[in-house]
C-alpha cells in the first residue's frame, strides 16, 4: 500500500519539516499546560472547571477527525450532495449530548468516567459488560486513527506507512503523557483553529477559481447522480451515519470525561455550540470533491480527492495546507482518545478491579504508564494492518465497532433519564445487541451492524424493564468522592443491600467520608 | 430530483461562511474567558 514518492503531492522533505515542527510544538505546549499537574484529578479532568472557549474547541476538534477532512470529500465524490450532508449530521451527536452533559454534571458532580456512571447506576455485572463494549470501541478507534495517520502521510508525502504512523502516535503519546487532559484541551484549541481555517481557505478558493456554474454544469454532464436528491444509497448512508455518530458520543468516555471536566454551567453550551459550529465542516470539506469533473482531475483513490483538488487549485501551498490540516485533525482525536481511554483503564480496570485502595499518587503514576502502554498496543495493532483478519482497512475497523457502539446507546440514555430501567436489562441489551449486530456484520454486511445492534438493544431493554421495572435513587450517582476515593470502586448492584465485592472501605464506613459506606437501605437515600 | 445550481451555491456559501466565522467565535470566547479568569 506504500505509494511511490513521485506519486505523492508533497515533497517528503517538506512533510518531515512540518511533522517535526508541529510535533515539537504540540509536545512543548502539552508540557507547558500540564506543568502544574500534581494529582490524578488534575491529569484526568484538568481541574473540573474548563471554560466555554476551550470546552467548545475541544469538543469540535475531537469530532473533526482525519475521517472528516478526508472522508467527507470521498463521500461527496461517491454519494454526491447527500454524502456531505449526511456526514454533517454527525453534528447531531454533539447537539443531543448537550443536555446529557448538563445532566451528567448535575447527577455526578464528582464523577470521573462513563464507567463510574454505569457502575453506580446499574451495578457490577452491567459495568463489566459496558467496559468490554467501551474498550473494544476505544481500541478500535485508536487503531483506526493510527492507521489513518500512516496511510495519509504515506499518500500525501510518500513517507513509509509505519514511519508516519509511528511519528504521529509518538507525538500524541508524549504530550498526553506530559500534560494529561489539560494538554489535550489546550492543543485542541489551536488545532481547531488550524483545521477550520484550512478547510475554509480551500473551499473559498475552489468557489473563486472554479465557480458554482462550472461545477454544476460539469457534474450534470459527467456525474449527474451526485446531484440527485433521491440517491437511495446516499439516503441509507445518512441514517447509518447518524446512528453511528450518536452511539459513539453517547457512550464513549471521550465525551463523558469532558462533561466531568467542563465547568458546571459550561457543558450544555459547549456541546451545543460545538455541534452547531461542526455542522458545516463536512460540507465545506466535502464540497471541493464536486469540483473534480470541472477541474478534469483523475482520482485514482477516492479518499485522496480532497488533497488532489487542493493541490490542483493551490499547487504546493494547497498540499501543505492539507497536510497541516490532516495532522491537526489526527492529533486532536488521537490525544483525546488516549487520555479518555487511559482514564477508563486506570479508574475502572486498575483501581476498580485490581487496586481498589490505590492512592492518588499511585493512580497518577498508573495513568501515565497506561497512556504509554495504550500507545504501544495501538502501534502494534496498526503495524499489522492487513495481516490480521479484522484490521484490514480503516473502514473495516470502524464498522466492526459499530455493533458495540450502537448497543450502548439505549442503556446510557435510559440510565440517565428513566428511573425504572432494569439493570440486568441494560447488561443484556449490550450483550445481545453487540452479539446480533456482529452476526449481521458478518452474515449481511457492515452497513447493518449498527442498525441491528441498536434495534436489538432497545427491544431487550424495553422487555426487561417492562417485565421487571426497578426503582433507583438518583442521589446514588453523587457518591463518587471528589478525589476519586469513593471507597467502593468495585461497585455494587444498586438494588442489593451489600456490596457485591466488599472492600475494606465499604465494609467500614469512613468517618471522614460518610457517603462511602454501604447504605442500610441498599443505596436509596 | 436534481439539486439546482442556486441551491448548491446557497448551501455551500452558508456552510463556508459559518465555518469561516467559527474561529472568530472561538477566539472571542477565549479572550472573554481569559479576561474573566475562566479559561480553566
Amino acid at each position: 500500500m506504500t505509494l511511490a514518492e513521485d506519486a505523492a503531492i508533497l515533497p517528503a522533505g517538506i512533510a518531515w519539516g512540518l511533522l517535526l515542527g508541529f510535533g515539537v510544538l504540540w509536545v512543548l505546549l502539552g508540557w507547558y499546560l500540564g506543568r502544574n499537574n500534581r494529582t490524578a484529578v488534575d491529569h484526568m479532568l484538568a481541574g473540573r472547571n474548563v471554560g466555554l472557549a476551550l470546552a467548545t474547541a475541544t469538543a469540535m476538534a475531537t469530532w473533526v477527525t482525519a475521517n472528516t477532512t478526508m472522508t467527507a470529500p470521498q463521500l461527496a465524490l461517491q454519494l454526491g450532495v447527500w454524502g456531505m450532508f449526511g456526514y454533517s449530521l454527525g453534528a447531531l451527536g454533539l447537539i443531543l449530548f448537550a443536555p446529557m452533559a448538563r445532566r451528567i454534571r448535575e447527577l455526578m458532580p464528582n464523577g470521573f468516567t462513563s464507567g463510574d456512571f454505569i457502575r453506580l447506576r446499574f451495578g457490577t455485572f452491567t459495568w463489566r459488560v459496558f467496559l468490554v463494549v467501551s474498550l473494544i470501541y476505544a481500541f478500535g478507534w485508536l487503531v483506526s486513527l493510527a492507521m489513518a495517520g500512516g496511510v495519509l502521510i504515506n499518500a500525501l508525502a510518500g513517507i513509509d506507512y509505519r514511519v508516519g504512523m509511528t511519528v504521529i502516535l509518538t507525538v500524541c503519546v508524549l504530550y498526553t503523557l506530559l500534560g494529561g487532559l489539560r494538554a489535550v484541551i489546550g492543543t485542541d484549541f489551536v488545532q481547531t483553529i488550524i483545521i477550520i481555517l484550512g478547510v475554509s481557505f480551500i473551499a473559498w478558493l475552489t468557489i473563486d477559481r472554479v465557480g458554482f456554474e462550472a461545477i454544476h454544469f460539469n457534474l450534470l454532464e459527467e456525474r449527474p447522480e451526485l446531484l440527485n436528491l433521491l440517491f437511495p444509497a446516499a439516503i441509507m448512508f445518512l441514517f447509518n451515519n447518524l446512528l453511528f455518530g450518536v452511539g459513539e458520543i453517547f457512550h464513549s468516555n471521550v465525551w463523558w470525561s469532558r462533561a466531568f471536566a467542563f465547568g458546571r454551567q459550561v457543558g450544555f453550551r459547549a456541546y451545543l455550540l460545538a455541534g452547531l459550529l461542526w455542522l458545516p465542516i463536512p460540507i465545506v470539506a466535502g464540497f471541493v470533491a464536486l469540483a473534480t469533473p470541472a477541474l478534469g482531475i483523475n482520482v485514482p483513490v477516492a479518499d485522496m480527492v480532497g488533497p488532489l483538488v487542493a493541490a490542483e487549485i493551490l499547487g504546493l501551498t494547497g498540499a501543505i495546507v492539507v497536510f497541516i490540516v490532516v495532522f491537526a485533525a489526527l492529533a486532536s482525536s488521537l490525544d483525546s482518545l488516549l487520555a479518555a481511554t487511559s482514564d477508563l483503564v486506570t479508574r475502572d480496570l486498575y483501581r476498580g478491579h485490581f487496586r481498589p485502595q490505590a492512592s492518588q499518587q499511585q493512580l497518577y503514576r498508573a495513568t501515565k504508564i497506561i497512556v504509554v502502554l495504550l500507545g504501544l498496543l495501538t502501534w502494534l495493532a496498526a503495524s499489522y494492518r492487513g495481516e490480521l483478519p479484522i484490521i484490514g482497512s480503516l473502514a473495516a475497523v470502524l464498522y466492526f465497532t459499530g455493533a458495540f457502539v450502537a448497543s450502548a446507546i439505549w442503556p446510557v440514555v435510559a440510565g440517565l433519564y428513566w428511573r425504572r430501567t432494569n439493570p440486568a436489562g441494560a447488561a443484556w441489551s449490550m450483550i445481545l445487541g453487540s452479539g446480533l449486530g456482529l452476526f449481521s456484520y458478518f452474515a449481511i454486511g457492515f452497513y447493518v451492524a449498527a442498525l441491528v445492534g441498536a434495534a436489538v438493544s432497545l427491544a431487550v431493554l424495553l422487555l426487561f424493564t417492562w417485565a421487571a421495572p426497578r426503582d433507583f435513587d438518583w442521589g446514588r450517582l453523587a457518591e463518587v468522592d471528589p478525589d476519586g476515593d469513593d471507597g467502593n470502586a468495585r461497585g455494587r448492584d444498586p438494588m442489593d443491600t451489600a456490596p457485591v465485592y466488599p472492600t475494606a472501605a465499604s465494609r467500614t464506613p469512613d468517618p471522614h467520608n460518610p457517603g462511602c459506606g454501604p447504605l442500610p437501605n441498599g443505596g436509596a437515600r | 430530483m436534481t439539486l439546482s445550481v442556486e441551491a448548491l451555491a446557497v448551501v455551500v456559501v452558508i456552510a463556508t461562511g459559518v465555518a469561516t466565522v467559527a474561529p472568530i467565535v472561538l477566539l472571542t470566547l477565549f479572550i472573554r474567558d481569559w479576561k474573566r479568569g475562566r479559561l480553566w
